[in-house]
């Protein structure tokens, strides 16, 4: 098939592209638009690397293709701190917590608790765990993640910022 | 504050700073290889064997070829004729190898065997093609089970003879036949690990980029061994080790699995020069689980011979592994520290064993962190059930028989000789995290309500960092800038081991600078140093010893600069936060700017026998062949008897990797390392059918822990300074050495009022479910 | 793993899609939230000459309470069910069979009407259909019309639907009095397919026997299954005569197609789901008896 145009704001910046129906809006982000932070970790919706924000929901860009993201707000691990590069809470957090070591499932993790702590700010220990699930991670055990998400969602009781 | 090996203060080495690598990383601008894009870069794409084995007829390209977008499609005649020279640095030229063809050559050995190389303007467009390569298959009878492989009737390399790659022995058993005859106890027991993998979450990849013209060739590599992509490159494709660069940044984890170059990497080195573009393969979910390599898939006969009083006698295992068809390196020598090392730290009078390698038509075994860590699974389980075989406790079986430091050093029977490690106190440590008996209390409790908690408990030791040879020696290069800044050359590797953070803070450490004010650059052989990379748990270590030996230099000069300036004698001068001054007069002092000033630009002024300029390089050189560490894992769990499922409630480990430079780091090391021998223990499976057809190729079968298998892991840290450099120890290995034996135990421990004894893993809820239906 | 190349059609209203379907006929394949389709795309495990996004048809979207039951639109997500406090009303056991389905991150794009018409015998929404008799809404250029959850699934990811046909929406009766209704799945890891599961309703009359009950069971056949002759056997009892172990092994009694593979044996799943029916019963009738 030939292109189909698409029209989207990516970190704020709007994009209109041409594209392929089957590039995924993983590969967009990262060939088009050329914002690599997400990365492809199975291309199968398992692993979560890939973990981007349409329209505030967290979904996995590679099970999305860019034609169905037309019109629709997208933020990815670069659009999450500061234009001055002060890192957001959660950022700071996994910082302060030691919640990454290799980095590759990290913009995924990022994008995936930032989400959840909007939407669910009070979480408990095993609603943590649960959300955290559907992310892997094969250097941290999960133990610096965990906290990580811990200390963000205490400090955003409090109305603490990093 | 304690000092450093240099002299200094300690004050970053043994704080948990927060690492210099997370701003790039938590921001998305991290450069792994994926994310390096050239101008006109093409990419690759492979077609794999679907069978396990077959004979490769003819393969029809001109329909892939045809596809707009398809530059090349190599087969075995493009590429193979190019090698040059084919071997891995750290086995040298002589070793005997398994024969490894590029590009698979008439036979395909393994379902996922590279067959043919597709090049197109893009991932998607070389994926199409490769559906259109036509290969004229004829399937042929295959050796999968690499139990029965000593007497198949196929040979998985014909010129091999046979599919025995080789054995390895210490005492044969009829030398122990006396201890064994004659102790109170013997137990016997056949244990099996099944076939698992490192999957590191970025799989394999390289970018090579070969200039015709100009005869430079940069390879972007997702790699531990920045060096030795350049070393085995040079080789490979007889083009001069100078003219390479090899560049790393960023990987997203190794494990083992990016320690030796496969035969997958070398086809994009061998397309480059054809292609005249820069080429990028980076292999997807299902490649990485298909071909990348498998580890563990191994079992062996093991017994241990017991005095009345529990006392270890005797020790015996006979190993044998499945190496796939390519196995990377020969595995011959490499399964002998399996039979090395299997009693472990305890004492043990009398050992022998023998290891046997095996050919399969399965993807080639690979290293994964602690390679030889069934040594510790199958010692560990024995233990428990030679235990509950003589009515003892298995914590006091342990306890009779750990090593003390009062015996250190200590030869175990096979010949291995331990020093500075504390088997005994990480062991009472663990427990008494625990708190042992109330488990015990608890247990029964539990028990008396129909729940089933068990504990278990595995030891180790482990030689990490190893000191000879092409592993041996480290180098760095340390430059105070003119503006007084300092940068660390070094060869890194990191994966994630956080050694660009830990180099940091042992420089600044070493020359008194403040943190912020040392920046360090890896894996770019351009830049760097030679250096091995990161394997073997030798980073802390070896980059201990090489900042240790380079800022020594320094120092030497940046005291000698300073009490000139100052007046003087360069015993009395401190070096702290980029401040040199007179020990005691804190204010009077020079700062390093304007030190590297004097070194730099005013170098009349500099005193007589200091060199201009603040840049030294050096080369430690380590002087024990191993570094021993060890540790204790403590695992409790619950299991559900209907359904056969297995939660783990806590973990305990506690470690001696002697002084921790970062003991974030440290924790983190191990934690990962759990977690994957918990999965090991509970979930992941490389599985194949007994066709050979493999049956774990994306993440729905192959199950990798997540967030809610895996409990809180608890800390507990003894301090053994090794003889190295810092004392530091290696431990990047060790999580996965002692994790699956300590949940194995802990599961048969919750089993066992119905006597059923766990020797097979996984340990899937199907087959616990069996074990209690027997 | 990149997907082999599609057209890509993208109707706005439920006409223009059934339109586009019967044009397409075979050779189209409807993307609603793509988290089972896209991996299957992916792995080229399937291939079609044709996408029909019906992401953009909002009509498809939508939660309704109706006389007696709820309307729930095909294209609604997972995440929008799980959030709505109309569905825990109305049809409990969908709401607390929604966090089962995967993670957070699927049920933001993943559908009802997906789940349900990719009809994998291992996910949640289809044993619910089927066990609470819901309504499958399907249409197409040749008219609507409706199918009880009993005639809809026909085997391993097939249902009755024709080729050109769309699921428009699922209506799921809604039971009053007293009822209790429970989920039990056990799976590897959270989130993961099921291994076995079951989806339990119960209603008791004022004298505490079953009025009724429904048992629909997950991972457990070819198809979504639902365990019909147990419920017969249930119904007019007292509750408190009935044992849960009971009630599990009545449920995995003639079950004929228990799937066997890497995760487990037939006699495995077989051993599980009784379990699961067994654990569900006791919370659902817990909850019947004292609300």
């Amino acid at each position: 098939m030939g292109e189909v145009p698409v029209h989207l704001t990516v970190n704020g910046r709007r994009r209109a592209e041409s594209v392929e129906p089957r590039l995924t809006l993983a590969d967009f982000l990262r060939e088009r638009c050329q914002l690599t932070g997400t990365h492809l970790g199975c291309e199968h919706g398992v692993c979560g690397a890939c973990t981007v924000l349409v329209d505030g929901a967290a979904v996995r860009s590679c099970l999305m293709f860019a034609v169905q993201a037309d019109g629709a707000d997208v933020t990815t691990i670069e659009g999450v701190a500061s234009p001055d590069g002060d890192l957001s809470t959660v950022q700071a957090a996994f910082r302060d917590c030691h919640g990454l070591q290799c980095g590759f499932c990290t913009p995924g993790f990022v994008m995936s608790v930032t989400a959840f702590l909007r939407d669910q700010p009070g979480p408990t220990d095993e609603q943590i765990r649960q959300a955290l699930s559907g992310t892997l991670c094969r250097c941290t055990g999960y133990q610096g993640i965990f906290k990580a998400v811990r200390q963000a969602a205490d400090a955003g009781q409090h109305g603490e910022r990093s | 504050m304690t000092g450093t090996a240099t002299g200094g203060a300690a004050r970053f080495v043994g704080a948990r700073v927060h690492r210099v690598e997370d701003a790039r990383l938590l921001t998305g601008r991290g450069t792994f290889v994926d994310d390096v894009s050239l101008p006109g870069m093409l990419h690759a794409c492979f077609v794999r064997s679907p069978f396990a084995r077959a004979a490769i007829r003819g393969i029809e390209t001109s329909a892939a070829r045809a596809l707009p977008g398809v530059q090349f499609v190599f087969t075995a005649a493009d590429l193979n004729p190019g090698v040059k020279e084919q071997w891995h640095t750290s086995t040298g030229p002589n070793s005997p190898e398994t024969p490894r063809p590029p590009l698979a050559e008439g036979e395909a050995r393994f379902a996922g065997d590279p067959v043919a190389l597709v090049i197109a303007e893009s991932r998607y467009v070389a994926e199409d093609a490769a559906e259109l390569v036509e290969v004229d298959y004829e399937a042929l009878p295959a050796v999968v089970d690499y139990a029965e492989a000593e007497h198949a009737e196929a040979l998985v390399h014909e010129s091999h003879g046979s599919n025995v790659i080789g054995e390895i022995a210490g005492l044969p058993a009829s030398a122990l036949d006396g201890v064994f005859a004659s102790a109170a106890h013997v137990v016997s027991e056949t244990i099996h690990q099944q076939a698992y993998a490192p999957v590191p979450m970025e799989g394999r990849g390289l970018v090579v980029d070969y200039s015709g013209a100009t005869g430079e060739l940069t390879i972007y590599a997702a790699t531990q061994v920045p060096h030795e992509v350049r070393l085995f490159c040079s080789r490979l494709l007889g083009h001069p080790e100078h003219r390479i660069r090899v560049v790393m940044r960023d990987t997203g984890g190794g494990f083992g699995q990016k320690v030796m170059l496969q035969r997958d990497e070398m086809c994009l080195m061998l397309a480059a020069p054809i292609v005249g573009a820069p080429v990028k393969w980076v292999e997807d979910r299902r490649e990485n689980l298909l071909a990348a390599g498998k580890s563990r898939q191994e079992h062996a006969d093991v017994k241990l011979a017991f005095d009345l009083d529990g006392a270890i006698q005797g020790a015996y295992i006979d190993f044998v592994q499945d190496c796939g068809a390519y196995p990377t390196p020969w595995p011959v020598m490499t399964s002998a520290a399996v039979g090395m090392l299997f009693p472990g730290p305890y004492r043990v009078p009398s050992a022998g064993f023998t290891c046997k390698a095996i050919y399969t038509n399965t993807v080639g075994r690979s290293a994964y962190r602690g390679p030889w860590q069934f040594e510790s699974l199958a010692r560990e389980v024995l233990l428990d059930i030679s235990a509950r075989r003589m009515g003892m406790d298995p914590i006091e079986l342990r306890r009779r028989n750990l090593l003390r430091r009062d015996e250190l050093p200590y030869t175990n029977p096979n010949g291995m000789s331990y020093d500075s490690i504390s088997p005994l106190e990480t062991f009472e440590q663990a427990l008494a995290m625990l708190d042992y008996e109330a488990f015990r209390r608890e247990q029964a409790k539990a028990r008396a309500a129909g729940r089933h908690l068990g504990a278990g408990v595995s030891n180790y030791v482990e030689p990490s960092t190893p000191g000879y040879g092409y592993y041996g020696t480290e180098a760095a290069t340390i430059r105070v800038e003119p503006s007084g800044a300092v940068n660390v050359y070094i060869a890194g590797g990191s994966t994630g081991n956080s050694i660009e953070t830990t180099v940091v803070q042992m420089a600044a450490d070493a020359l008194g600078v403040k943190i912020d004010d040392v920046n360090t650059i890896q894996g770019d052989t351009a830049v760097t140093s030679f250096g091995a990379g990161a394997a073997g748990s030798r980073s802390a270590s070896m980059t201990a010893g090489a900042v240790r030996e380079t800022a020594t230099l320094l120092r030497e000069r940046l005291l000698a600069i300073a009490a000139h300036k100052l007046e003087a004698d360069p015993e009395d001068i401190e070096l702290a936060d980029s401040r040199a001054s007179v020990r005691g007069a804190p204010a009077t002092g020079v700062s390093f700017a304007e030190l590297a000033a004097l070194a730099y630009f005013a170098p009349g002024s500099l005193p007589p026998g200091v060199p201009a300029g603040l840049e030294a390089s050096a080369r430690y050189t380590a002087d024990a062949p191993a570094i021993w560490v060890n540790a204790t894992h403590v695992c409790t769990c619950e299991v559900d008897v209907a359904t056969g499922h297995v939660k783990l409630l806590r973990y305990i480990v506690s470690e001696d990797c002697g002084p921790m430079i970062n003991p974030a780091v440290v924790e983190g090391q191990i934690a990962g390392g759990t977690v994957q021998g918990i999965g090991g223990a509970l979930y992941e499976h490389l599985a194949y059918d007994e066709d050979g057809n493999p049956v774990a190729t994306t993440f729905m079968d192959y199950l990798l822990p997540t967030a809610t298998e895996v409990p809180e892991i608890e800390h507990g840290h003894i301090e053994t300074p090794s003889p190295g450099p810092g004392g530091y120890k290696g431990v990047g290995e060790g999580g996965a050495i002692g994790a699956p034996p300590a949940v194995v135990n802990a599961v048969a421990d919750a089993l066992s009022p119905f006597g059923v004894t766990v020797t097979r893993l996984p340990l899937s809820p199907a087959q616990i479910v069996g074990l209690l239906d027997q | 793993m990149k997907p082999a190349p599609f057209e890509y059609h993208a109707p706005e209203t439920t006409a223009d899609a059934a339109t586009v379907l019967a044009r397409l006929g075979d050779g189209a394949k409807v993307l609603a939230g793509g988290q089972s389709l896209v991996p299957m795309l992916a792995l080229r495990l399937a291939v079609f000459e044709h996408l029909v996004d019906i992401g953009r048809v909002t009509e498809l979207q939508g939660i309704e309470v109706r006389d007696g039951s709820l309307w729930i639109g095909a294209g609604t997500t997972q995440a929008r069910v799980e959030a709505s406090d109309d569905v825990a009303s109305a049809v409990p056991l969908l709401t607390r069979v929604t966090p089962f389905i995967g993670h957070f991150q699927i049920r933001n794009r993943g559908t009802l009407g997906g789940s349900i018409a990719h009809a994998d015998p291992a996910a949640e929404y289809p044993a619910v259909a089927l066990a609470l008799d819901a309504t499958m809404h399907v249409t197409s250029s040749r008219g609507a019309r409706s199918v009880a959850a009993r005639d809809y699934f026909d085997g391993l990811w097939t249902t009755t639907m024709e080729a050109d046909e769309l699921l428009t929406g699922v209506t799921f009766p809604t039971w009053d009095g007293r009822c209790g209704f429970a989920v039990e799945e056990f799976a590897r890891r959270h989130g993961d397919f099921a291994i076995a599961g079951a989806t339990v309703g119960v209603e008791l009359d004022d004298a505490d026997r079953i009025g009724r009950c429904a048992i629909g069971l997950i991972g457990l056949g070819s198809t979504p299954e639902r365990a019909g002759a147990a419920e017969a056997e249930l119904v007019g009892r007292s509750i408190t005569d009935v044992e849960p172990d009971d009630v599990g092994r009545l449920a995995m009694a003639g079950l004929a197609s228990v799937p066997d593979d890497l995760h487990g044996s037939a006699g495995f799943r077989l051993r599980v789901g009784a379990a699961m029916v067994a654990r569900a019963w006791a919370t659902a009738s817990t909850e019947a008896r004292h609300g």
